[in-house]
């Protein structure tokens, strides 16, 4: 079977009529007993056909096909072209196969082949990857519907959304990225990427910093030692319950992250261990969740876009300086409204939120119109130690978040539909019915026909364990930090501590092993800004959130403690942060040093630079030297020191 | 990218009639920024900011491959005198350095090309402009924009990103050199030092 080309340099693009078509889910016997997902991609492909996909194997590999550059369109449209509800099935990105990676990865980068210029990878010799991937960067066409023409994409290995790393804790993996992008392109996207795995605990190195982008014609090699947090701590592969399941991975490149990832660069990540092992064979340890990728587990990676037919036969995803915020198609998977069979049984959906920036707001409706329990068992990833059922408000998933969860479907009769509502209407522009009493066709985003389970398909799991994991030891911080995010200054720009984002200049250094409490203070007083905080490479705990009032002065008239919601109760790595919010958080940096990012995920902003760096150091000098740096830079531009004399001496407080 | 660009007509500080895509960006690179002549605030500073890093760093490149554009934000108050005066006031009358007004509504149309935030709120008030450089290069067809308060490495850095796209081999070779200094600086300081 040929799998992706490596070492070569015109990369492994496929044309999407192929994708499209090949990957509707066909489930049939003997698909899934050859293809039962055990943890690891290499169990899954057994035979020529992938199995449980249906797939075709020449999907890999082939000579490319570049598709023509987009013609853009010059004025915005008014509205997509009218699509056909549920006439898709609901596509599931492929497993990325491991391969053999040619030249094979070196601790240090191999700049002579090729490979972009970055530090050697620290985690290395503790934990050696065994398993290698190869995801190559290129332009694909992708059909978004049936009654729309193919629109031009950027992906990875031609796939829209990318192919699903499945990976195990302790198995470490190394991602080969290759850049195969046109150097000369008609988008306001730019060739040139730094890929991020949100929110892995990663070397920095292999972390995707906005700054370490490379251009096409190079390649980089990200590391992932697949560790608990708190490795130094615990030893061996770190505290299991600072276990982390659902990531994804995209292009951060500084300034372009926005329309890089509109057009497609991002796809899913997953990791298993005993609790959560990818299958549901009773083994002990498992918490024997809904289990097999593509069938029971079912990744849902949310997108939206505005699309414009085209003169060249293609309908092609409206993009201007910056990507439009006023989006009109919500896509699933790569699909507009499609629709999926399930079985009178748990499922486990992945939710994510790739934004750019449109922020979702789900429910479950049934065919009678009222809305239906979600439990919700994992949130950014992490598993909730106590799962909680969404069964009378929405669920609010800024862009950039997970949510797990499971819906038990044999509440509802076979031969009757579900639908995934979103509380923003999208445009459909085909007169349909309401297909539940008060839901409006736009504000569905996909449909669930129910069906009764057949006697091959996995039987359900038992019930959802009322506990799923104990929380990590409480933290207890060593200082206090604010990051305030503010829309002020001259010029009037978003800034964090008074900055826009310099990948040259750090803002804020930590001792490797210390924590701290974070303030996230959203302080733009004019406005209703909501930033969806993300921090890197570690999660946090929320420890209470408030909120001012002010009154038409800006003066302070109260400051109201905000109960915290289910989902923010565990660890979490985007901070939904309205105006006048303000977030207290604890954070513990362990195991890796170098440069980390936070940042508001609404990408929009992020490219208007509300980002800003912070360090992870390894010694007491390298902090004092940073620390003494930064407050002299801000001393220079007229801000307020960050830092206490003691700080700056090198102790923690 | 070309078909993005409004192509209104526009007058210089030295009262010509520009076309703004045919004759100010067509196959140039170029830096666009907004201003207008009686700002108080930033604008000044941001002028400032370029006339230094045209002394200090483009001297040689300005008006040969890379050249700088303002826009008047109050076109209904800056005549082609009045941008002159304000140029002068700031040194800023120099070879490839063009100020411009024009229509409103192309004015506008320009700020929502170049500098929206796709947000209705802030678009639609001047006051809220971001003061971003935005820096076009027309025949590579690439954007970027610019902080002009960042270091002058930063700046520099920017503008050198939207230059033609180098060869692979030189591109490889740049890499190289980046990674030579990502070594020494380990072992000199024990960390990056330069970024």
């Amino acid at each position: 079977m040929s799998q992706p080309e490596p070492g070569g340099e015109s990369g492994g693009a496929q044309s999407a009529h192929e994708a499209g078509d090949a990957q509707s889910l066909r489930i049939d016997r003997r698909t899934l007993v050859k293809g039962t997902v055990i943890a690891g991609a290499a169990a899954v492909i057994t035979s020529k056909k992938t199995a449980v996909f249906g797939q075709s194997a020449q999907s890999f590999g082939g000579s490319p096909s570049t598709p023509a550059p987009p013609a853009l369109c010059a004025t915005r449209p008014a509205n997509s072209p009218a699509t056909t509800p549920f006439v898709d099935d609901l596509p599931i990105p492929l497993p990325a196969l491991p391969t053999l990676l040619s030249p094979f990865p070196t601790k240090a980068a191999n700049t002579n082949a090729g490979e972009a210029a970055r530090d050697a990878h620290q985690a290395w010799d503790a934990f050696p990857p065994l398993l290698f991937y190869h995801s190559i960067a290129a332009p694909s066409l992708h059909k978004f519907h049936r009654d729309l023409s193919p629109t031009y994409l950027w992906t990875f290995n031609g796939r829209y959304p990318g192919q699903t790393f499945l990976g195990h804790y302790g198995l470490p993996s190394l991602v080969r990225f290759r850049n195969s992008l046109p150097i000369d392109h008609p988008v306001p996207a730019i060739p040139e990427i730094s890929i991020h795995m949100h929110n892995g605990h990663t070397p920095s190195e292999s972390d995707g910093f906005a700054g370490d982008f490379f251009g096409a014609g190079l390649w980089k090699d990200n590391h992932y030692p697949n560790v608990y947090a708190g490795v130094d701590q615990f030893g061996g592969l770190g505290d299991p319950r600072e276990a982390m399941r659902s990531f994804w991975y995209h292009d951060h490149r500084a300034e372009f992250t926005a329309p890089n990832n509109y057009l497609g660069l991002n796809g899913q990540f997953i990791l298993y261990d005993s609790k959560d092992p990818g299958h549901e064979l009773p083994l002990p340890g498992s918490l024997r969740l809904p289990a097999y990728y593509g069938v029971t587990d079912i990744p849902l990676q949310l997108h939206a876009i505005l699309f414009c037919p085209t003169a060249n036969g293609r309908t092609e995803a409206f993009i201007e300086a910056a990507v439009p915020a006023q989006v009109d198609k919500w896509i699933i998977n790569g699909k507009i409204q499609p629709k999926l069979t399930v079985r009178r049984r748990k499922y486990r959906f992945r939710i994510l939120n790739t934004g750019p920036a449109k922020e979702w707001n789900i429910s479950l409706i049934g065919s009678d119109g009222l809305q239906k329990p979600m439990t919700v068992v994992a949130v950014d990833g992490n598993f909730v130690q106590n799962p909680f059922v969404v069964n009378n408000r929405t669920l609010n998933i800024p862009v950039a978040t997970r949510y797990d969860i499971i819906i038990d479907f044999s509440q509802f009769a076979a031969g009757t539909s579900v639908y995934l509502r979103e509380a923003q209407a999208q445009f459909v522009g085909v007169p349909t019915a309401d297909p539940a009493p008060n839901l409006p066709i736009g504000n569905v985003a996909m449909r669930f026909d129910v069906v009764n389970r057949e006697l091959w398909f996995p039987a359900d799991t038992p019930s959802i364990p009322n506990q799923l994991t104990a929380m990590p030891d409480p933290i207890v911080p060593d200082n206090t930090f604010t990051w305030r995010f503010t829309r002020d200054g001259d010029p009037l720009r978003f800034r964090i501590n008074g900055q826009v984002f310099d990948h040259n200049r750090v803002d804020h250094a930590v001792l490797k092993g210390s924590s701290e409490e974070w303030v996230l203070a959203n302080d733009v007083i004019a406005g209703n800004w909501t930033h969806p905080v993300h921090i890197h490479f570690e999660e946090g705990r929320i420890v209470s959130r408030s909120h001012t009032n002010r009154d038409t002065d800006g003066n302070i008239v109260s400051v109201d403690n905000v109960p915290l919601l289910p989902e923010e109760l565990g660890r979490r790595d985007v901070y939904r942060l309205p105006a006048q919010d303000r977030l207290v958080i604890r954070m513990r940096f362990r195991d890796f040093v170098g440069r980390y990012l936070i940042h508001c995920h609404q990408m929009n902003h992020e490219d208007d630079f509300m980002m800003v760096r912070w360090d992870i150091v390894e010694t007491v000098e390298e902090l004092t030297r940073k620390r003494r740096e930064i407050d002299e830079r801000r001393m220079l531009a007229g801000l307020p020191p960050q830092y206490g004399e003691d700080a700056k001496k090198g102790r923690l407080v | 990218m070309a078909t993005l660009i409004p192509n209104a007509l526009f007058r210089t500080h030295e009262n010509e009639e520009v076309r703004f895509y045919d004759d100010i960006i067509k196959g140039k690179q170029v830096m666009v920024m907004m201003m207008y002549a009686n700002c108080e605030n930033f604008c000044p500073l941001a002028t400032k900011r370029m006339v230094d890093l045209h002394h200090q760093a483009l001297a040689h490149r300005i008006g040969k491959d890379l050249f700088m554009v303002n826009v008047s934000l109050k076109p209904e108050e800056d005549d082609p005198a009045a941008l002159e005066a304000y140029a002068q006031m700031h040194h800023a009358l120099l070879p490839g350095w063009t100020f411009l007004t024009g229509d409103r509504y192309d004015v506008d149309t320009l700020r929502y090309r170049f500098f929206s935030h796709d947000h209705i709120g802030l678009d639609e008030d001047p006051e809220q402009h971001a003061g971003l450089m935005k820096i076009i290069n027309d025949p590579a067809g690439r954007w970027f924009h610019a902080d002009v308060f960042a270091s002058t490495r930063t700046v520099l850095e920017h503008i050198q990103w939207s230059d033609p796209p180098k060869p692979l081999a030189e591109r490889l070779e740049e890499n190289r050199k980046l990674q030579e200094r990502i070594d020494r600086d380990r072992a000199v300081y024990g960390f990056r030092k330069i970024a």
